[in-house]
């Protein structure tokens, strides 16, 4: 299965007898933003677990950019230009925010012109002797994650010193946004990034993934996201999921007013439209 | 086939031994979240006890048997009690250190008690032989199968159907849902201590019984067999430890049989190796032993697998201290204008040691600070670079640039194939890992009699003479000094720009998130054997430059105690802080020459710093980094 984008085939993932994710097909196309929404324990983060290769799919397939990647390990994947966020954001706690967003940038500092690894003899000579290979590798990285970190406006640039677990939780979710970002990837995966965040804020994270797309038209953006009025804003495409299946995948409009959807996603049948965001425990 | 059969039904009793100690690592790991370190000092001492009870007392074995193991017992629960309760909420590696470092102490006050030698067992079952068809099988292990079989059961039906033994098994599976069924989880802890005192000494009886002696260093190498047993069971289950137990007897036994009775340590450990590699799960499963730290997720705690977070993930923000890279050039600079104020050698030959044992604590810092592995098996990596050195110096005769190289890469190299098994663990499996690899290195030391002539060792290592240095010789302890100085100041140099370098903040972030890290893109397998590596050159320097300074090297320089020790300075330093680990590494190899007639109290001491600074500054003396 040749072609950009990331295809997910026919995908299944089961824990003891629970099918988490039930055949699930989807694809997420570069330049294009994709919501996944669905109750609790939909199979939605398994999802992201199983493209970013942190879980393994026990059936199906997955296809990054054409590379075969269901069997790869979690580092190759996001080599590809795959990077993911964690539902409860994963920092480095005792790293420092300047150093966290540089750990994202280090696979591109150690990366060669034809996408594999320096070997660590030339990594080592690099870091010990300061060669100037080495020295012009390190400043462009360091300026991809200053602009990573100035994305965030005045929330992260000025902490920059501050070990990560003594920022708040929102601070938390930007960095780890703010690490992914500076390795610039090509497929952004967000597991509700707007979790824990308050109205103000997730009104600045939308913006923020807005003027992503604006700023970086050929990245694809997957968003798992329980607060539709977010969806429909950024979304271009929603995808519904239910018990670990597809259950639509449409427009925003027309998948978040579905009777079917309405129904699976709030529990009962709602007359009209609903703007209003789901509630999730 | 006769010799086959009766080498099964040996290991099956042993076997059943080991069961015991592994239900013991069991009960804790499950209710605590703990691996007690300090299970074969345990073992040890309910062996200990009851010989006393027998040989000083005059107790017959069954009275002398009951008093050691309700003693154990209470110790076992003054081992919470004191250890590890004012530890709640301390680092993740805070525990296990702390049991770690009463072993060290009770290993050692036992050296002091009953002395360190080997003793006869006062009492023995009958040693008439049964055949079972062609097999033969002796009383002593039938009786000792019969009593561990009897005690596993016992401690079945107890777990099974006691209210008690049900509210032990409601808090190893979700304790705070224990706690609002209002069980005293506090409560359970301790009673999971003491049972793992009680079935400590049981096992310690029935080893002294089996092998019919009783020595003082015989806990740490049953213990670690009892943990391979509990590990292969899957860690946290009553039948996985005793099917464990049983496999590792059976293996063990007749691994001895067929290869020879002097590799069966080394043997069970390379299993236990093996099995890391293989299945870090254990053979029956049991998902608890995530090396990716996901389960603490779950509980709403920040996830990390790093070492030195704490559960409250407070602690790991105190500010650490240390040198850049050319500050040692500085302070090695200094320490070059000794020899030319001071003239005698007691004193230089001390600061020597102190060089070298700084060192070795930079090696352990490195690894276990900045990547995260805690190593109790330094010892085995300083060894290989001794006994390459006294190999290439005294048979061959080479020149000490070719040896001290040939020790930094052999090393090296050892450290890195040591490290696969390690691949995938973290926290304290790793840790016991690294212990397995140290055992092996000193029975390897010990028993391959035709390169490192055993027991002997090897002697008359002459005067290193560098050819690139025109042939320079260092023949007095004045020129040994300014060349181990030298090399010392070089490899720490090289090993403080690693770590200040991206490749020690990549070691770092997989310290604090391995998961987090290689989802970022980060190789994490090769920078981890990078890290070891490294380290691992390291101590081969160390151990290369301490045989050329000894001009002797035999097993016994490196010993478990000596990793203990060089872990020891390095925790006390500030683990992943080269720095701190110089300073304490020096300071604690040259405490002894102040400890003069009380050698035998230094490992004491040692445990009790440790013990001390777990409690009032667990981030170690400059702060972790
Ligand atoms: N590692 C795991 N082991 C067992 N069950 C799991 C695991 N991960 C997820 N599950 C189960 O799979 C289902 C889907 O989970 P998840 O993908 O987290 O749902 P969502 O993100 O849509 O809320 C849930 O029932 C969850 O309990
Ligand atoms: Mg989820």
């Amino acid at each position: 299965m040749a072609g950009e984008g990331i295809i997910v085939d026919n995908v299944s993932r089961i824990f003891g007898g629970l099918r988490a994710v039930d055949g699930a097909s989807l694809k997420l196309a570069r330049g294009e933003t994709v919501a996944i929404v669905g109750p609790n324990g939909a199979g939605k983060s398994t999802l992201v677990q199983l493209i970013s290769g942190v879980d393994k799919a026990d059936s199906g397939t997955i296809h990054v950019d054409g590379v075969r990647t269901d069997r790869l390990p979690p580092d190759r994947i996001a080599r590809l230009g795959v990077g993911r966020s964690f539902q409860t954001s994963r920092v480095f706690p005792a790293l420092s925010v300047w150093d966290s967003v540089l750990v994202g940038v280090q696979p591109r500092l150690i990366a060669t012109a034809s996408g594999r690894l320096l070997d660590p003899v030339t990594e080592s000579l690099g870091a010990l002797l300061g060669l100037p290979f080495w020295r012009r590798r390190v400043a462009a990285q360091e300026a991809a994650a200053e602009t990573a970190l100035k994305l965030f406006g005045d929330r992260l640039w000025p902490r920059r010193d501050q070990p990560a677990l003594g920022l708040s939780y929102a601070n938390r979710r930007r960095l780890e946004i703010a690490r992914l970002l500076a390795a610039e990837p090509r497929y952004l995966l967000l597991d509700e990034p707007s979790a824990g965040m308050n109205p103000t804020e997730t009104e600045e994270l939308t913006q923020l993934i807005l003027d992503l797309r604006r700023s970086h038209p050929h990245m694809g953006i997957l968003v798992i996201e329980h607060k539709l009025s977010l969806v429909r804003r950024i979304a271009d495409r929603v995808v519904v999921l239910n018990q670990g299946k597809v259950l639509i995948e449409d427009t925003p409009d027309h998948a978040l007013d579905h009777p079917e959807v309405v129904e699976a996603y709030l529990g009962r049948p709602r007359a009209g439209s609903n703007f209003q965001d789901a509630h999730h425990g | 086939m006769e010799l086959f059969l009766s080498q099964i039904l040996n290991g099956l009793a042993i076997g059943q031994v080991y069961a015991l100690i592994a239900l013991g690592f069991s009960l804790v790991f499950g209710v605590a979240n703990i691996i007690n370190f300090a299970q074969g000092a345990l073992f040890m001492l309910g062996a200990f006890i009851a010989y006393s009870a027998i040989a000083w007392f005059g107790l017959p074995l069954i009275p002398a048997a009951i008093v050691s193991v309700v003693i154990v017992a209470i110790l076992g629960l003054l081992l919470e009690r004191i250890a590890l309760r004012p530890l709640m909420g301390a680092p993740y590696i805070a525990p296990f250190l702390s049991t770690l470092a009463i072993s060290t102490i009770i290993d050692q006050s036992a050296e002091i008690i009953w002395s360190p030698e080997s003793q006869p067992f006062p009492a023995s079952i009958s040693s008439t032989t049964f055949f079972i068809g062609n097999a033969y099988i002796t009383v002593t292990d039938l009786v000792i199968f019969g009593f561990g079989a009897a005690a596993t059961i016992a401690l079945t039906l107890f777990v099974s159907y006691t209210w008690t033994g049900r509210a032990l098994r409601a808090t190893a599976q979700d304790p705070a849902a224990a706690a609002q069924l209002g069980i005293r989880t506090d409560v359970m802890r301790q009673i999971a201590f003491g049972l793992a005192g009680a079935l400590g000494a049981l096992s310690g009886i029935l080893v002294a019984l089996y092998f019919q002696s009783v020595f003082p260093q015989m806990g740490i190498p049953f213990g670690l067999k009892g943990f391979a047993a509990a590990l292969l069971g899957g860690l946290a289950r009553i039948p996985g430890a005793v099917v464990g137990g049983l496999l590792l007897g059976i293996g063990e036994t007749l691994a001895s049989a067929y290869v020879g009775d002097s590799y069966r340590d080394a043997i069970a450990f390379s299993l236990l190796l093996l099995m890391l590699l293989v299945r870090p799960n254990g053979l029956l499963g049991g998902g608890k032993l995530n090396a990716l730290g996901g389960s603490g997720a779950a509980a709403g705690a920040m996830p990390t697998t790093s070492l030195l977070a704490s559960a409250s993930s407070q602690l790991s923000a105190t500010r650490a201290y240390y040198l850049p890279a050319w500050g040692f050039l500085v302070v090695g600079a200094a320490f070059a204008l000794v020899p030319l104020l001071v003239s005698s050698t007691y004193v230089l030959q001390a600061l020597i040691y102190g060089f070298i044992f700084a060192l070795l604590a930079v090696s352990v810092s490195l690894v276990s600070g900045a990547a995260g592995i805690l190593s109790i098996g330094h010892a085995a990596f300083f060894g290989v670079g001794a006994y390459a050195v006294a190999v290439l110096a005294r048979p061959y005769g080479l020149s000490a640039d070719v040896t001290l190289l040939a020790a930094v890469v052999l090393t090296a190299l050892v450290a890195l194939i040591a490290a696969i098994p390690l691949l995938k663990l973290s926290g304290h499996t790793a840790a016991l890992g690294t212990l397995a690899i140290g055992q092996i290195g000193f029975l390897v030391f010990l028993n391959w009699v035709s390169v490192t002539r055993g027991p002997m060792g090897i002697l008359n290592i002459p005067h290193p003479v560098l050819e690139v240095l025109g042939g320079l010789r260092f023949a007095t302890t004045g020129q040994k000094y300014w060349l181990v100085l030298g090399l010392v100041v070089i490899a720490v140099v090289i090993a403080e720009r690693y770590v200040s370098s991206p490749i020690g903040r990549t070691w770092r972030a997989i310290r604090e998130d391995r998961l987090a890290a290689q989802a970022s893109g980060l190789p994490v397998r090769r920078y981890i054997l990078l890290a070891f590596a490294i380290s691992g050159a390291l101590a081969g320097l160390a151990g290369g430059l301490f045989a050329y300074v000894q001009q002797v090297v035999s097993p016994e320089s490196f010993t478990v105690e000596t990793s203990i020790l060089i872990l020891t300075m390095a925790v006390l330093g500030g683990l992943g802080n080269l720095s701190g680990a110089v300073l304490t590494g020096f300071a604690l190899a040259i405490l002894p020459e102040f400890l003069r007639g009380f050698e035998e109290w230094r490992m004491i001491i040692y445990g009790l710093l440790l013990l001390v600074a777990l409690r009032v500054r667990p981030q170690g003396l400059l702060g972790a980094r």
